[in-house]
């Protein structure tokens, strides 16, 4: 960690060695935000660290499997360093198997994994932040998809987790709004990514958008009042973002 | 549609350089096309009202053009960088351009820095789809700039002209980086006639970037289109919804009251609406909200003439902008106006 100077804003990002949180990653780091990284694939984490880095940003890349509370804490104790949270950005997320099963098909351990990474582990990091973010006015925000919503075959697995992830950020948007916590869920849209190519093995994804297409949305997103989007569910690639009246 | 669908011929020199204003006329003595039906009629701006009837409702931006064009040093000698869309104090959508007369892509990458006055300001990103634009991030509020060094943003046709010239008489709110021009004729004078014609005006606000979208995209419909801060209120919603309901007719007032419109309709009606849009008016995508539009003349190949095509379908475009060029009207924001409406003329 380069921890010299405090930034002004910290965020902490999972996900963070490729695809959306690769590029979310750069778009904080260039804003000044110094960032907290994390993700298993540590060699390609290092990669983004030290791109950010060389452009005078502040970063702890810390590799390592948010379902472990240990590495949890880790992630928490480098925020802490810097003395705030502003942003929690749960991007981290578990396709299932790959090519994506039918429910019938579907085991047992395939659904306890995914319901461990995109619902209980997103969950128990906000629980460990929440001090932290109440003390910053911090944001939360929960990647979500439209597949928690739209009943498509073979993403039963991965959308029923996305579809709890969301009704949890809509509740601790409720019990967190008196400790000045925001909570939203963002659907990023299809995008070329990994995990896109994942669920789709063998086939051109080259039509989707990089991630990059949803930078407009997270700056606006960052630029709204926390407590006037607290509780929503945005779409980054909506033609119109709206604050709720 | 294909891009090169939205071609047309234009004489080069078909270009209003200066507002009628500075040689002593008034904002209200240019031109008026009047597209009815298919059918084209030649007036003056000051005759609006005749074109308008008892319970139709005018809907203006009453957003204010802010000195959006700011000087930079970089590596790359001395820029301009134009502000295009504010996020907050310190982060902008921007245009950096070589001058006034040429535009970019800059050879820039993310993490470059430029010095705009005092300030350190960072490019951070590339605007995804319009390689032109990028977000900016400054040390200091961009607000404290534009008030120490901002210039109105003009391009090559034309001089730069002091700030009053494009305040409208329904400027309001500061915030679009160019005027909404096509309220400029209105004078106090036609507001006055529009009144005693039955007609109300009402508000939109929507903080307009920076105006040349030029689509470079294979079809129209695939262009990435930049975000615009946006309000509908309940008052205006209500209006409008009443003004269908009655039979009247719903005339937009400029380009940028039509994406607000739009971006607030749904097949139930206009509801109220605050936030961000990037909305884009194509022919796919078709027009709901409004049955009039009163605007000036738009260049090819640009998200306008795509707008203009939705609402008038691409042959009205062509057969529009072919009688304006044979009529020797002038285009651009100091240019003459062209008023389309649905349904049959009033009397007169």
């Amino acid at each position: 960690m380069s921890g010299e100077a405090r930034p002004e804003r910290v965020a902490l990002i999972t996900g963070a060695s490729r695809g959306l949180g690769r590029v979310l990653a750069g778009f904080l780091a260039r804003q000044g935000y110094g960032l907290v990284l994390t993700a298993r694939g540590t060699s390609d984490l290092e990669a983004v660290a030290e791109e950010v880095r060389n452009e005078g940003a502040s970063v702890a890349a810390i590799g390592g499997d948010v379902r472990d509370a240990s590495h949890r804490q880790r992630l928490l104790e480098a925020a802490i360093a810097w003395g705030r949270l502003d942003l929690l950005v749960n991007n981290a997320s578990e396709l299932g198997d790959s090519p994506l099963p039918s429910l019938e098909k579907a085991s047992r351990e395939t659904f306890l994994r995914v319901l461990d990474a995109n619902l209980l582990a997103p969950i128990a990091l906000i629980q460990a932040a929440t001090p932290l973010l109440a003390r910053s006015g911090g944001l939360v925000v929960n990647i979500t998809s439209d597949a928690a919503v739209g009943g498509y075959p073979g993403w039963g697995v991965y959308g029923a987790s996305k579809a709890a992830l969301d009704l949890a950020s809509k509740t601790l948007a409720a019990e967190l709004r008196d400790r000045g916590v925001a909570v939203v869920s963002v659907d990023p849209g299809d995008m070329r990514t990994k995990m896109h190519q994942d669920a789709y093995p063998g086939q051109d994804i080259s039509d989707r958008p990089l991630p990059e297409v949803t930078l407009p949305f997270w700056a606006w997103l960052l630029a709204q009042p926390r407590m006037a989007v607290t509780g929503g569910r945005f779409q980054a690639q909506a033609a119109v973002w709206e604050v709720p009246t | 549609m294909r891009t090169e669908t939205l071609t047309f011929e234009r004489p080069a020199d078909r270009v209003a350089h200066e507002p009628p204003e500075v040689r002593g006329r008034s904002r209200d003595d240019v031109r008026l096309l009047v597209t009815i039906g298919g059918e084209h009629r030649h007036a003056r701006f000051g005759d609006l009202a005749r074109f308008l009837r008892p319970g139709d409702l005018l809907v203006v931006n009453e957003s204010a053009a802010i000195p959006a064009s700011l000087p930079a040093a970089s590596r790359l000698g001395d820029i301009l960088v134009n502000l295009c869309t504010r996020f907050q104090d310190d982060l902008y959508v921007a245009e950096p351009r070589w001058s006034a007369g040429k535009q970019g892509p800059l050879p820039v990458k993310p993490g470059d820095d430029l010095r705009i006055g005092a300030a350190k300001v960072r490019l951070v990103a590339p605007y995804p789809g319009i390689p032109r634009l990028w977000f900016v991030h400054a040390d200091r509020p961009f607000g404290s700039l534009v008030e120490a060094l901002g210039r109105p943003i003009h391009y090559g046709y034309t001089d730069e002209w002091p700030m009053g010239v494009y305040e409208t008489l329904f400027s309001r709110a500061p915030g679009s980086a160019e005027m909404p021009s096509a309220s400029r004729p209105i004078t106090p004078n036609v507001r006055d006639a529009i009144a005693e014609a039955g007609v109300r005006i009402l508000p939109i606000l929507l903080h307009t970037g920076v105006s040349r979208l030029e689509i470079e995209s294979p079809t129209v419909e695939s262009q990435a289109m930049y975000p615009e801060p946006f309000a509908v209120s309940p008052e205006t919603a209500l209006a409008v919804n009443r003004t269908h309901a009655a039979g009247g007719r719903v005339i937009a007032v400029g380009t940028t009251v039509v994406r607000a419109l739009e971006s607030a309709w749904t097949p139930a009606g206009v509801r109220p609406v605050r936030g961000f849009t990037r909305l884009y008016v194509n022919p796919d995508r078709g027009v709901h909200a409004i049955d009039g539009l009163l605007t000036g003349f738009h260049d090819p190949v640009t998200s306008h003439m795509a707008l203009m095509a939705a609402f008038l379908g691409i042959d009205g475009v062509r057969s529009a902008y072919a009688e304006a060029v044979r009529g020797g009207y002038l285009w651009h924001e100091f240019g003459d106006s062209h008023l389309v409406l649905r349904g049959p003329p009033a009397a007169g």
